[in-house]
């Protein structure tokens, strides 16, 4: 475990599925040297397959016991879905429209899957009682992450500044045991570099006291950002104090830190009619139990009872937060922290590698990895 | 304790010489060409004396992809030939294994793996009776591996600094000849050849050679139906010492049809190298060989010391991986490496394969930063028993496909 860990909590409530954040993350991190079918921030719509398709029935995590599962790994095609490009090529020697037995762009690969593929199609019979929600998901940085474990050579480890997991990539060998290890299947195999790739929480810009793209850009601000352990940050609040913050499929065992304030409220259903079913609601509170655990139930009572508390008093800590007045609120992540560790460490920020093996043990010299804030790190040895 | 194992060793090894058993595994023999780059098919081999070995299925620990586990249940050994050649600079092995299908890692996929070869040999100085353990190592007795995989071009992602050819192409400004001669810098800037060495004591604790010495050559080539790897590298350097009368060698091969990779593979246990014209390499030769006890009565010293309620023994038992599985352990395990470990299982505790992967069932525990085994202690056994228990070990493997 971690010495901090830093945190992200969702507000489904206010999920509109722009993918917004999926844009962010994308044009930021995922577009280029082989990660172009990655998504480090997808938005899915639920009830769905998701992305990768159904990965709720892929395997990984750990039983009730603490022992790892046996997993899947998806496949590109058929599972994450190929990222396809047009023939911009041919704009400058064809005339794509003109005497063209194929007018206009085509995709270079037949796109048969890809992440949002099922968007917006849920569950229930239109118009009586169909139902979704936005299910926005990026890593975990779980406390005992799944594809940690599954690592046979130490690839992965979880900073102890802010408990963000990354994989090293030095000494990644693209074994893909973690892919099967991460129920969320929130980690990647990059065949460029052929190495494993992942969220890594936007750390370049959080070290410098910026949220993750992904929340910066969050249209409907649904995304708060905090260290758990700081009682001021909205993070800790909603998650401990009120406790409207669950995590996602916590009977994985991983113990994720992205939590999710649950969607509260849901549309009556429809009679044959067409008439409103007075006091139903269209999204199985089942479905929610199955995301969230058995505290879902107190989470909405909670929302529920200080919604009702706004309305008559005007005032309630909770709404506020939630209504997300200011960013500077929403994320706490300066004051100083990553430069006292900075300084503690002489003046450098971490490196994206494993510490444990920067130092030589047993190899004749250590090798040098560049990185883009200037550090010369010396990688290669072992222990 | 120690004292027991050393002189059953050394009975071990009398017994053996009497019956002249004395003959090593693979003869490299001792040839006058420059051995520092060459390939499977190079002319040397014409020469070379060819030598059958087996390598088993790992199964001693499990890995967590399910659709490989699947592929892998009831794997069988297989059958390779190999041949070694030296010139008293560099060694030079060749292996030759069948292979039905070329499964090589390339294009945009996420789940294929690559075929390929490894050869490991024990870093720095080595005792015959205590050789580190056949996985990977073992903590204070390191091994050096060499690694040739069928993967096309990749391309290291760190220290080149050339972020602007890592562009999706169809991302960049460019057309035409523009953008061709861009993909031929991306093309040439790749890496072609995915051979690598690494140095370990012990799982997890691998970690790559990429200090800037030229440590080896490795070649991998298909033909009809199986693969011809070679390896060829000096006898000396700062991490392995191979100029002796016998050194001790182990092969390990991967089937990327099977989604091998890491753990999920073939192995040799330790075999005898001897090189021709270097003396009498006796001692290593016969610290590899199998134990002499009755196997009977072996089977039953282990059913009786109830080594089943932690470790899956015969291959038709359930697996439990409360300790690691024994049913190809035969295969793969020396007989010092077995008596050893039965003596004193904390001699060689190799790190937990996945950390809390089995946390329920701790194999060892850590007591002022050394790894103690949970195994409990059979040094009591007399030295009859022991060698019982150890040749009917040796007989549990997967047979031959």
């Amino acid at each position: 475990m971690s010495k901090r860990q830093l945190a992200m909590v969702m507000d489904l409530n206010k999920c509109i599925g722009c993918q917004t954040c999926t844009v962010a993350c994308k044009t930021q991190w995922t577009n280029r040297n082989g990660r172009e079918y990655m998504y480090w921030n997808n938005v899915e719509t639920y009830p769905g397959a998701g992305y990768p398709k159904n990965w709720m029935e892929l395997g990984g995590g750990f039983d009730a016991a603490g022992d790892l599962q046996a997993g899947v790994i998806p496949n590109l095609e058929a599972d994450y879905g190929v990222p396809w490009d047009y023939n911009y090529d041919e704009l400058s020697t064809n005339n794509l429209i003109a005497g063209n037995a194929k007018p206009g762009f085509s995709p270079n690969v037949e796109p048969t899957w890809g992440p949002n593929w099922d968007e917006d199609e849920g569950a229930g019979m239109f118009p009586q009682d169909n139902y979704f929600f936005y299910l926005p998901r990026i890593c975990n940085h779980c406390t005992n992450p799944g594809c940690l474990s599954a690592c046979p050579r130490d690839a992965i480890f979880k900073r102890e500044e802010d408990g963000v997991v990354l994989v090293d990539l030095d000494r990644c060998q693209g074994y893909r045991y973690c892919i099967a290890g991460c129920p969320y299947k929130k980690i990647y195999f990059n065949p460029k570099i052929s190495k494993s790739e992942k969220c890594i929480l936007c750390f370049p810009r959080v070290e410098q006291g910026l949220p993750p793209a992904c929340a910066q850009q969050c249209v409907g601000r649904i995304r708060f950002v905090g260290f758990l352990d700081d009682e001021e940050s909205q993070v800790y609040k909603l998650v401990h104090k009120y406790k409207v913050a669950l995590g996602l499929r916590q009977d994985y065992g991983t113990q994720p830190n992205v939590y999710y304030v649950p969607p509260t409220e849901s549309p009556a259903k429809f009679d044959a009619d067409g008439k409103i079913i007075e006091g139903s609601t269209r999204l199985p509170i089942e479905e929610l139990e199955k995301l969230f655990g058995p505290g879902v139930h107190d989470a909405i009572k909670t929302i529920k009872s200080e919604m009702q508390k706004r309305k008559e008093t005007g005032e309630s800590e909770l709404m506020d937060i939630l209504i997300a007045y200011q960013h500077a609120d929403m994320f706490r992540l300066d004051n100083n922290y990553y430069q006292e560790v900075a300084k503690s460490k002489g003046n450098r920020l971490a490196p994206p590698v494993d510490t444990r093996y920067i130092v030589g043990k047993h190899t004749a010299g250590a090798h040098a990895i560049n990185f883009y804030h200037g550090g010369d790190f010396k990688a290669g040895g072992h222990h | 304790m120690k004292k027991l194992s050393t002189s059953l060793i050394a009975a071990a090894w009398a017994a053996a010489s009497l019956m002249g058993l004395q003959t090593a595994d693979i003869v490299a023999k001792k040839v006058n060409t420059d051995l520092s780059k060459i390939s499977y098919s190079a002319d040397v081999w014409n020469e070379a004396v060819f030598s059958e070995i087996t390598l088993f299925p790992q199964t001693s620990i499990a890995l967590n992809d399910k659709k490989a586990n699947d592929a892998n249940a009831n794997a069988k050994a297989k059958k390779a030939k190999v041949a070694a050649v030296h010139n008293g600079i560099q060694i030079a092995f060749l292996i030759k294994w069948a292979d039905g299908s070329m499964n090589i890692q390339s294009g945009y996929k996420a789940d294929i793996y690559a075929d390929g070869f490894a050869v490991q040999f024990p870093s720095g100085a080595f005792k015959p009776d205590t050789l580190p353990y056949i996985g990977m190592g073992s903590e204070g007795r390191p091994v050096v591996v060499h690694l040739q995989k069928a993967v096309k071009s990749f391309y290291e992602p760190n220290g080149k600094g050339n972020v602007y050819y890592q562009l999706n192409p169809n991302q960049t400004e460019l057309f035409n000849e523009e953008l061709d001669a861009y993909n031929k810098k991306v093309k040439a800037i790749g890496s072609n050849d995915y051979e690598k060495a690494f140095i370990a004591e012990g799982f997890r604790s691998t970690t790559e050679i990429k200090d800037g010495t030229d440590l080896s050559y490795a070649r991998l080539g298909y033909k009809t139906d199986g693969w011809m790897g070679s390896l060829s590298r000096s006898l000396k350097d700062v991490y392995v010492d191979l100029n002796h009368a016998a050194i001790p060698v182990a092969f390990a091969v991967w089937d990327g049809e099977k989604l091998g990779r890491d753990g999920l593979k073939h192995l040799t246990s330790w075999l005898s190298v001897s090189l021709e014209g270097n003396g009498d390499g006796s001692a290593l030769i016969a610290a590899i060989q199998d134990a002499s006890g009755d196997v009977a009565a072996g089977k039953e010293a282990v059913a009786t010391n109830g080594c089943a309620g932690c470790h899956q023994v015969e291959a038709t038992d359930a697996p439990n991986y409360m300790g690691p599985s024994l049913s190809n352990i035969g295969g793969y395990a020396t007989a010092s490496y077995l008596r050893e470990s039965i003596l004193s299982p904390s001699s060689v505790v190799v790190p937990g394969y996945n950390r809390n992967a089995h946390s329920n069932y701790m194999w060892y525990t850590e007591e002022n930063g050394k790894r103690v085994s949970t195994m409990t202690d059979y040094s009591w056994l007399d030295a009859q028993t022991l060698e019982n228990m150890v040749a009917y070990l040796q007989t549990l493997k997967a047979e031959v496909e």
